[in-house]
């Protein structure tokens, strides 16, 4: 049972696709990481999964049903932009949650607030950027919610805060609700994510559980007796993803089935052969740049 | 249990598949002993701070693999039933290893005698105390 449900999510503004046809599916008790680079259309996702900004087109539904006023109740979602009252404490905004949210437990967030170091006798307008986070984070966690959506969560928080929210997060999916982050800081995203996508341009250029994606892709490598060598074929092999030819260096990024692809190489004469393991940094940034403008390389298309 | 395991989500292994190693690890080095509880799978996913799901999956791979079993309410324990799965679990970790250096030994151009005369030394340098000709 998918906890959320996005198909084909699409957001235009003005003639520009901020969302372009974007899906996902969050199974219950799951932690999903969306990743991507600045304007890749994570935060408008997340809008119109609030109804913050209305769909151009495509479909959002929670546990099968599109959000109605009382999904409010079940959906606690922390904004990436600051959305406290400047003038209002701490404490007044624990109040607020309280009494807008069924579920809220305000002693639970005055527990987090300390926890994040937060004085909640502060106004708003007195916390720094991380502070500011810290006070969403704990309301958002205090709501006893169903489905938690947060855009940077961690954003502006000192390592040992930000530690606490992944410990956090990962608390909710051991409790059985389901959780979709956001974060530049894929680290974060590889410890606790099941699952996550990469949004670029308004798409989801590469999705699936992250262990997974570690365990399929891997660089392939190997050194060729001289420069004029024959690749004889695997360049058109669809589970190679990119080819880097540097000189007598080979080195392919493939998608599965790389042991048996270092096997062909082999076949082929090259030497010193290696597969070698990415981690999600690497997976995410092979996939928002498939060409490397820096090295002498030959792309997949180009080679074939 | 004691705290044993650690896991590098920086690493390009799935994590899973680290707590499936680290687990077998401390089997074999008799710091998890048969009939030992290994901690719930909530518990362990705070302990190390990665995804629950994770954690459920590398205990289903050992289960599956019949290191471990699992209660239901009772929570998962290493199994004891008729054989100690130590020695099996150390083979196959002592396997893995040698196969990894060999792969490499050969990646890099080694012939047979090469390899051949790098494990004679190899041997005879850390089983010393083992009598010649000790028979697998």
């Amino acid at each position: 049972m998918s906890s959320i449900k996005i198909s084909n999510l699409r957001k235009v503004y003005g003639s520009t696709p901020a969302v372009d046809g974007f899906s996902l599916d969050v199974p219950s008790a799951s932690v999903f990481g969306l990743l991507g680079p600045n304007g890749a259309g994570k935060t408008t996702t997340f809008k119109c999964m609030l109804g913050l900004a209305r769909p151009s087109s495509g479909e959002i539904l929670y546990d099968g049903k599109p959000l109605v006023p009382e999904s409010f109740q079940r959906i606690a979602y922390v904004p990436e932009r600051n959305v406290l009252y400047e003038w209002m404490t701490v404490d007044e905004h624990v109040e607020m949650n309280r009494r807008a949210f069924k579920a809220f437990e305000p002693a639970r967030a005055r527990e987090l607030l300390s926890q994040f170091g937060v004085d909640p006798r502060k106004r708003a307008s007195a916390l720094s950027k991380g502070m500011r986070t810290a006070v969403m984070v704990a309301c958002a966690f205090a709501r006893n919610a169903e489905i938690l959506v947060l855009d940077e969560p961690t954003s502006g928080l000192d390592p040992v805060n930000q530690r606490h929210v992944l410990s956090l997060i990962i608390n909710e999916a051991a409790k059985g609700n389901s959780v979709i982050f956001s974060s530049h800081q894929i680290g974060q995203v590889e410890r606790a994510a099941e699952r996550i996508a990469v949004m670029d341009r308004g798409k989801a250029i590469l999705s699936g559980v992250v262990d997974d994606l570690k365990a399929d892709r891997k660089i392939v490598e190997g050194i060729f007796p001289d420069v004029n060598y024959s690749l004889d074929g695997i360049a058109n092999d669809p589970r190679v993803a990119r080819v880097d030819r540097t000189e007598r260096i080979l080195r392919l990024l493939v998608t599965a089935g790389a042991d048996e692809i270092a096997a062909r190489l082999s076949g082929l004469g090259a030497t010193g052969i290696r597969v070698l393991d990415l981690n999600l940094e690497d997976i995410f940034l092979y996939a928002v740049s498939p060409k490397d403008a820096t090295a002498d390389i030959v792309t997949k298309e180009q080679s074939s | 249990m004691p705290a044993v395991l650690t896991v590098d989500p920086r690493s390009g292994v799935p994590i899973y598949l680290q707590i499936i190693e680290q687990v077998k690890r401390s089997i074999a080095l008799g710091v998890l002993r048969g009939g030992e509880q290994l901690p719930t799978v909530k518990q362990l996913a705070i302990d190390l701070t990665v995804n629950p799901n994770t954690v459920a999956r590398a205990y289903r791979e050992l289960e599956r693999e019949a290191v471990i079993e699992t209660a239901t309410g009772r929570g998962s324990f290493v199994r004891t039933d008729e054989i100690d799965a130590s020695p099996r679990v150390a083979l196959e970790i002592g396997r893995d290893a040698l196969e990894l250096a060999l792969r490499e030994a050969k990646a890099v151009g080694l012939g047979r005698d090469e390899v051949r005369e790098i494990f004679t030394t190899a041997l005879e340098r850390w089983f010393s105390e083992l009598p010649k000709g000790d028979s697998p």
